[in-house]
């Protein structure tokens, strides 16, 4: 019985930085050759299916990492290792940025939350990254960092088709960006399962002009944000003849994919239902 | 790699592979034998420990990653072979069945009547939601919780 469980991660070097200099050189040096492990939640059961590295880097070392700041008027700024737990906990991500706070509660439980990282939720290519839709709809751009310097993009641009990050084998996600919103704004996630995500944010509801309306997909693995919705509710019509009109549009726009958890179609439903209930929630439509 | 952990009070030194889980420390080589294997992916819970004050699932954390923390168990709770106002608790209510989740949920309701005295029903079942119990006795388990949050609020002991 302990031979068993005793062999079943295979072997690696473990590596624990506690500098994102040091971290960065030896992201830089072993490339694919090395993981990196900040909750391990994912990680482990991806060793433990077969995906092998020759060196684990810990990057909880590096302390910076792990912060969460908010500013007035200029916004919050995630570490990488900062744990779901924390995001949870923290005042700012609740009272201001309510639909990835709505979205980090339903990742895993209660305890995996005290390991699981909102970096390692972004970039692990296997589950539903519930993060990502919450983030895009809340316009954060992200830090990739490496020995060769550092970049900042939309997090959009950085999203593989199939779930995961387009990093380059020396880059490191070190940080996620959240810009202010305006006052009043409000978002909620409505997850079922790992077949469908839905994260919506909706600010300025009462005036037709400066009003945002953004909705996000997950469908584990794939990400879609529908571009087009912040537009038609652009519109002076009334806001309950507006949804419609994005619901339908939506539906035009987006492809759910078929799989051994779902149907296309079950997942089409789902993306009916559950933009339509959180819309109607966030602005505040009677059925 | 040598490692050194503070285990229910004691200082433990052991020397570990990179690769063994904190899981397989605890239980193969330092003997605590509350801290059991279940799913090993991080589903069932069984294998909860307290490190550093927070709840974690033992076989999703490395040995290495635990080096100088300190850790709480089951083991961890009783004093002198006496047991804790929480075990006494789940006794009192029948919080168990087979008996294989019942450390991990002790220990949960311990973490609960440590931090969150004035949790409500909703809240405790949240964090009662990360174990799994295949007995499905969760009626008794919860009600062994609640029973401990009232001693706790009305002061100690029975």
């Amino acid at each position: 019985m302990s031979l068993i469980l005793r062999t079943t991660l295979p072997d690696f070097d473990y590596l624990s930085p506690s500098s994102l200099d040091e971290l960065l050189a030896l992201k830089a040096k072993y490339g694919e050759r090395a993981a990196v492990i900040a909750g391990g939640t994912v990680l482990l059961n991806l060793m433990r299916l077969g995906f092998r590295y020759d060196y684990v880097i810990d990057i909880k070392g590096v302390r910076e990492l792990s912060a969460i700041e908010y500013r007035e008027g200029r916004g919050l700024v995630i570490g990488a290792a900062a744990t779901l737990k924390d995001l949870e906990n923290n005042e700012f991500v609740r009272e201001k940025y309510g639909v990835l706070w709505d979205a980090v509660r339903q990742i895993g439980d209660f305890h995996l939350r005290n390991r699981a990282t909102i970096g390692g939720n972004i970039c692990n290519p296997t589950l539903q990254a519930d993060t990502i839709a919450p983030l895009a709809v809340l316009g954060a751009s992200i830090e990739v960092s490496s020995m060769r310097g550092s970049r900042r993009v939309a997090i959009w641009e950085l999203v593989k088709e199939g779930g995961g990050l387009l990093l380059d084998p020396d880059e490191i996600l070190t940080r996620i960006y959240i810009p202010e919103l305006p006052k009043g704004s409000r978002g909620a996630y409505f997850k079922v399962w790992w077949i469908a995500g839905i994260a919506a944010l909706a600010a300025n509801i009462d005036n037709p002009r400066e009003r945002i309306v953004r909705v996000a997909y997950s469908f584990a693995p794939s990400q879609e944000l529908v571009e087009g919705v912040e537009k038609i509710f652009r519109q002076e019509k009334p806001l309950k003849v507006l949804i419609g009109d994005a619901i339908n549009y939506i539906k035009t726009s987006i492809t759910p994919p078929s799989d051994a958890r779902a149907s296309r179609e079950y997942r089409e439903h789902l993306v009916e239902f559950g933009t339509a209930y959180l819309l109607r929630k966030l602005l505040g439509v009677e059925v | 790699m040598r490692i050194s952990l503070t285990v229910n009070g004691v200082k433990r030194v052991a020397d570990v592979k990179p690769n063994e889980r904190l899981l397989d420390v605890l239980r193969y080589r330092l003997g605590i034998k509350s801290v059991r294997a279940g799913c090993l992916v991080g589903d069932c819970g069984i294998c909860t420990v307290i490190v550093d004050g927070k709840l974690v699932k033992s076989c999703l954390m490395l040995a290495t990653e635990a080096n100088g923390s300190n850790i709480v168990t089951v083991e961890g709770l009783s004093t002198n072979m006496r047991p804790s106002p929480v075990q006494r608790a789940f006794v009192e209510s029948f919080g168990y069945q087979c008996g294989y989740c019942t450390p991990a949920f002790v220990l949960t309701a311990h973490w609960i009547t440590e931090n969150m005295v004035n949790a409500s029903d909703e809240e405790v079942a949240r964090v009662l939601n990360s174990v799994v119990c295949r007995c499905t006795g969760y009626k008794q388990i919860v009600d062994s919780v609640k029973l401990a949050l009232k001693w706790r609020r009305e002061g100690g002991e029975r």
